[in-house]
């Protein structure tokens, strides 16, 4: 076999044209040669990647990133304005749950319509089919029309029609966002199968939990231009980072060159340190961990507070900041071990932490990136958004009496 | 309607692979700035073709299970109509129509009916299809193809109807073979001008409403409740008409067609050659860029 990639993206841009007045027919006829006003949008600029053979490739970014565009240029559904696009092999989306699926139509139906717009032949959905429905779990409804299924079931029925049309490469949009609980997990462990099958997967996602389960390597699209490709812990970092507006603009390859150079402090470590003691990235819920920074000072600085923050990745969940009785002052030169102590109590997922000194009138010293780190919670609290640490405990009672068919004697 | 297709701006072509590389040995693609050649549209959409029959068999059992009679409709619909037609026209004025006029009107109303329910459905299929054109490629003729194949499925049955009405009514001779050919005709005339203009309405969306006003008079230059004898003046118009050419072999298989029908029936090829040359060369160059505008 050949070591070409799989996927090549090269030097690709995709412009859009954007229209100010929908363009209609009659007004074209009516005003001819006259064209309606419109203006043009970069969505991507100058991406350039490959993805090898069996690779899980994570895509992140915000809303309006290029995420979008990537996904329907690789998926070969619109052309690149620049570049190329090379994809070996067939390629098919985990369609978003259902997409395509027509209410009216019985499960079956919807399968082998679905499964056609896929790629498939009809003797390949007919040998999936039993696989489908298993997987599925709707084995007596596969007749019925999806409009009486639950929406479980739906997405149940959505994911396994993708899942199961073992394309080369799998194009995986947000699925996993979507879904009760236990089906996430599902359908998570089926894409770690067909992943260590062999199979390429480009994940485009917010989860980044799934992302960092999942992804050897993730890209970060920002205002369509690449700013990251490579280690995933890395990424999503970079993607805090992006998301909290600290370093919009700047070029985040290497974020280690980034001086603060107008702060009066300087951060010269930032650890997370678990319960043994060392750093880590990766802690339970259930333990207690410190946030560690050591600042050295430039300058003389007066009433300096320690600002806490931790994000997920959408918000900022918890904001603190060292109350104003405790805030200190230095001298240029010195050098002081911040240290935060507290218990992540939250659900398995990953997570980012963000550590400052602060004056009133502004930042004294920020950290150079953040601390993005995952937390593992026991499985019985992974359903919640936080892990209260509840304890739970059964007592028996005394029986009501049964009214009838007492013949004990006791 | 240049969108995304920069000619000037791409890096030199890469030329060892199709556009579309389903021929090699492995399935796959290359994409560039440049649309894909004409000839491997038209081989991807002969491959699509179990796409087009699944996609036009869920189209029609879903109008079959939407409404009760949902086939039944399509048939009642221009058997109706020819009857009322049959019962008000010949008191306004008088035909000299080959056959019984009842057949004559119901000949044109059936090709006209396929005609009209099919271009209006066909030609906004593209838009009407969003939710899977912007997340999996196939060629995006396969919508409007599919669409008239599903219009096909629920014509089989009017077929049949008309055929046994020109049985009984005493016009049934071997012409009535000719219903296949006229079909295959209706199709791909109706086919091609879907394709268009279901390529013109991704960017024009008042399409939709120009063909619901076109339909509307289109109706009455072509040939279905008058004979094409009673209009000699215009006559050379209306022959002009592709959908003349459709209604007059509808005609000469079952009631009869007027003595001089052949030039409407060169018209209607003509016709359909155009539109097809028409549509290669929109969906060629707009093919891949249709879901930027959606």
């Amino acid at each position: 076999m050949s070591e070409e990639p799989r996927v090549v993206v090269d030097h690709v841009s995709k412009r859009y044209v954007k229209y100010d007045d929908a363009p209609m027919l009659v007004t074209r006829a009516l005003r001819w040669g006259q064209r309606s006003s419109r203006s043009e949008l970069w969505a991507l600029r100058d991406i350039d990647f490959t993805v090898a053979t069996g690779e899980c490739v994570g895509v992140i970014g915000h809303n309006g990133s290029g995420k979008s565009t990537l996904l329907r240029l690789l998926a070969g559904v619109t052309g690149p304005t620049r570049g190329r696009v090379k994809v070996r092999g067939r390629i098919a989306p985990l369609i978003s749950v259902g997409v395509g699926f027509h209410q009216e139509l019985t499960g079956r139906e919807n399968v082998h319509a679905n499964g056609t717009i896929l790629g498939l032949s009809r003797s390949q959905i007919e040998d999936r089919l039993p696989d489908i429905i298993d997987f599925a779990s709707i084995d007596d409804f596969i007749d019925t029309p999806v409009k009486f299924y639950s929406s479980g079931m739906y997405m149940r029925l959505g994911f396994a029609v993708s899942v199961l049309a073992a394309p080369d490469v799998l194009l995986v949009d947000e699925v996993l966002a979507v879904g009760d609980f236990a089906f996430q997990m599902k359908c998570l462990d089926r894409m770690m199968e067909i992943k260590e099958s062999g199979t390429t997967i480009v994940i485009v996602s917010h989860n980044l939990g799934a992302i960092r389960r999942m992804c050897d390597r993730t890209i970060v699209l920002h205002k369509g231009e690449l700013r990251y490709n490579g280690d995933t812990a890395r990424a999503i970092t970079v993607f805090h980072e992006l998301l909290s507006g600290a370093t919009d603009g700047e070029d985040l390859q290497d974020p280690a060159y980034r001086v603060m150079a107008a702060d009066p402090g300087e951060i010269e470590s930032f650890e997370l340190i678990g319960p043994s003691g060392e750093p880590t990235r990766t802690v339970s819920s259930q333990d207690r961990v410190q946030l560690r920074l050591d600042v050295r000072f430039r300058k003389p600085t007066r009433d300096v507070r320690v600002g806490v923050m931790v994000w997920d990745e959408f918000a900022s969940l918890y904001e603190d900041m060292s109350a104003k009785e405790s805030a200190r002052a230095f001298e240029a030169g010195d050098r002081v071990r911040v240290s935060v102590e507290f218990r992540p109590s939250l659900r398995s997922g990953s997570y980012m932490a963000r550590v400052a000194l602060v004056q009133d009138d502004g930042v004294v010293a920020a950290e150079p990136f953040a601390i993005d780190f995952f937390v593992t919670s026991p499985p019985q609290t992974q359903g919640g958004l936080i892990d209260v640490a509840a304890t739970m405990s059964m007592a028996e009672l005394a029986p009501v009496a049964k009214p009838t068919e007492v013949t004990d004697g006791d | 309607m240049r969108t995304s297709n920069d000619r000037t701006g791409g890096p030199a072509v890469v030329a060892d692979v199709p556009s579309h590389a389903m021929s090699t040995a492995e399935a796959g693609f290359e994409l560039l700035g440049e649309a894909g050649t004409l000839r491997d549209l038209i081989v991807d959409t002969w491959r699509s073709r179990d796409l087009i029959a699944t996609l036009a068999r869920k189209e029609f059992l879903v109008r079959y299970r939407r409404a009760f009679f949902g086939v039944l409709w399509a048939l009642v619909i221009p058997l109706m109509q020819a009857a009322v037609l049959a019962l008000v026209i010949p008191k306004l004025a008088r035909f000299h129509t080959p056959g019984s006029y009842l057949l004559f009107v119901l000949s044109g109303t059936v090709a006209w009916t396929f005609f009209m329910s099919t271009i209006t459905q066909a030609s906004t299929s593209i838009v009407d299809n969003q939710a899977v054109t912007t997340r999996v490629y196939f060629p995006r003729s396969v919508l409007p193809i599919s669409a008239v194949l599903s219009n096909l499925y629920s014509f089989v049955p009017t077929m049949l109807i008309l055929g046994a009405i020109t049985l009984a009514t005493g016009h049934g001779s071997w012409r009535l073979l000719l219903l296949a050919p006229a079909t295959i005709a209706a199709c791909a005339l109706t086919g091609a001008l879907a394709i268009v203009l279901a390529a013109l309405h991704v960017y024009f969306r008042d399409v939709r409403y120009v063909v619901q006003a076109a339909l509307l008079a289109w109706i009455y230059v072509t040939p279905v409740i008058y004979p094409l004898n009673a209009v000699r003046g215009i006559r050379p118009w209306l022959e002009i008409n592709p959908v003349t050419g459709v209604v007059e072999l509808f005609r000469v298989a079952t009631v009869g067609a007027d003595n001089a029908w052949l030039p409407s029936l060169w018209w209607m090829l003509a016709w359909t050659v155009a539109l097809l040359l028409v549509a290669g060369f929109l969906h060629r160059r707009f093919d891949r860029v249709f879901v930027d505008l959606l």
